[in-house]
């Protein structure tokens, strides 16, 4: 970052406020971009993710090689689509939540340590910030339900909200012994704090097994937070049409498919930064690997995970959704946060 | 209390089943075919769109009768030595593949193809003319299709015959 704004202030001539503003638009714009590719790219990987393990092929003609060019042209098409609003839909509300959503999950992007030097906004309170940012989809989920005017809409939107608000206790809390182990909430900090190989990585369970736990908890937060796999109750396509977002078409039915994926890969990579040790080469000897490439190999590798989770299990009922959050996930990370605190104690890893 | 811990277990336990199950298949080559490349055998009894070889057919005219919906059109010309088929088609829109043509047709010349997957834009695209339109018309009478080189079907001991 300071390679850009050193770029801005020297080679163009620009004064520190114009070298910021100069910056922070190309760091948008650059996060945008990625974002959408890895929409586009992770379209393709779930088709194929879930063809193989169904023992079908998934897409196979669009661009020759195994359909790459598939979730292209989805996203073409799906850009000269009719936009439809709903006459008795609440116009206002309607056209800005989905922009609502995906500035949840863009924002969040904002923080996410990419390399050693290479973070849209170096925030001390970064982790903080990524949670809270990433909280708005729920706003916007709420808001696209009730702007529809529909009761599946309402009803998908009435799930989200209770489970998405429920998980983020969870998934706050298990980044907790994490925040403890590294003693501070900057993500590239948290990243430094795990040099050193796959065995100084906070998910090394000989190291401290209450730090695996939590990656376990968080884990599974992270997918009731992205409303995917068993647990995506606000969309359930065989008891509601499509949930929240049944009424929407077009471009705007994009944003939310959009920002699905962005906070899928968004989750994936604060699971890699928090207990994957972030952009470290797994191997000391491995440090001519691009440490960003360690980092997004890091995220997919989650990101299949993810999947794996969601064509394996099959849904759950809204009751059991809650039990596993207030019953069993939070109680857990109580306890991790207890038990991991306790072991640091002991074997003076505590900053 | 003992419950709650056994419920946890159980429910990580089967998932993990679960998801040992499905990345096997990962691996495992895929029971689908890519259908217009790669298609099925079908099994030889197959009862696909019904097929006429009109180089063996003889305008016997036992399967347009046998027909339950009346789907085959023969038109012949001429009679007795001079006898000619100019038509043979069949309308699949009616088809019932009931298979009565095949099982009755004595020069063999009627059969279930394999073929099942006729899409076509009109129904009108589904009446299947089997004439070569290089041929135009098919002697009828068996001698005159030996003396003409046509197939003829074997006579069998004690066949009558039913030469037209």
């Amino acid at each position: 970052m300071q390679l850009l704004y050193d770029f801005f202030t020297g080679q163009m001539g620009l004064d520190a406020t114009g070298a910021h503003v100069s910056v922070a638009s190309l760091m948008a714009v650059l996060m945008f971009t990625v974002m959408a590719i890895c929409a586009i790219f992770f379209t393709w990987m779930e088709r194929k993710v879930a063809g193989f393990m169904q023992s079908r092929y998934g897409p196979m003609y669009t661009g020759r090689f195994h359909g790459w060019a598939q979730a292209v042209a989805d996203m073409l098409k799906i850009l000269g689509k009719e936009d439809i609003i709903p006459a008795e839909a609440d116009k206002g509300m309607f056209k800005f939540a989905p922009i609502l959503v995906l500035l949840g999950s863009l924002l969040a992007w904002a923080a996410i340590p990419w390399a050693p030097d290479f973070v849209a906004a170096d925030l001390d309170l970064g982790l903080f910030y990524i949670f809270a940012a990433s909280s708005l989809v729920v706003i916007g989920i709420l808001m696209a339900g009730w702007a529809s005017n529909n009761k599946w809409a309402l009803y998908g939107a009435a799930r989200g909200a209770a489970q998405m608000v429920s998980y983020e206790i969870p998934l706050a809390l298990a980044a907790v012994p994490v925040i403890m182990r590294a003693g501070s909430l900057n993500p590239q900090d948290i990243v430094i704090s795990q040099q050193g190989g796959i065995w100084h990585w906070n998910i090394n369970p000989i190291a401290n097994p209450f730090l695996f736990v939590a990656f376990i908890l968080y884990f599974i937060a992270s997918i009731a937070e992205t409303n995917r796999g068993p647990f995506d109750m606000p969309e359930t396509e065989s008891e509601l049409v499509a949930g929240y977002h049944t009424e929407y078409t077009g471009m705007r039915f994009a944003f939310f498919f959009l920002a699905e994926y962005a906070n899928l890969f968004l989750v994936s990579m604060i699971a890699a930064m928090l207990f994957l040790g972030g952009w470290w080469a797994p191997l000391p000897g491995m440090g001519w690997i691009p440490p960003a490439l360690n980092f997004i190999i890091k995220g997919v590798l989650l990101v299949f995970l993810n999947m794996w989770v969601r064509w394996t299990l099959p849904r759950v009922r809204v009751d059991q959704l809650m039990y596993l959050c207030w019953k069993v996930m939070i109680p857990a990370s109580l306890l991790c946060v207890v038990g991991a605190g306790l072991w640091m104690m002991a074997w003076g890893q505590l900053k | 209390m003992v419950q709650y811990f056994a419920d946890i277990y159980q429910a990580v336990s089967s998932a993990m089943q679960g998801m040992g199950i499905t990345f096997k298949h990962i691996y495992k080559k895929p029971v689908t075919l890519q259908f217009p490349d790669e298609r099925q055998v079908m099994p030889e009894r197959f009862r696909g769109f019904v097929h006429n070889d009109t180089k063996k057919c003889d305008a016997c005219n036992i399967c347009a009768k046998l027909c339950p919906v009346d789907c085959i059109y023969i038109e012949t010309e001429g009679k007795a030595k001079d006898r000619y088929m100019t038509r043979y088609a069949i309308d699949y829109n009616k088809c019932i593949w009931c298979s009565l043509c095949t099982e009755n047709c004595h020069t063999g010349s009627i059969t279930m193809s394999h073929d099942y997957d006729h899409s076509v834009y009109d129904r009108k695209s589904l009446v299947y003319e089997f004439m070569d339109p290089r041929e135009a018309r098919v002697p009828c009478h068996r001698q005159t299709r030996i003396d003409q080189g046509w197939w003829v079907e074997p006579k069998e001991e004690g066949d009558k015959g039913d030469d037209a």
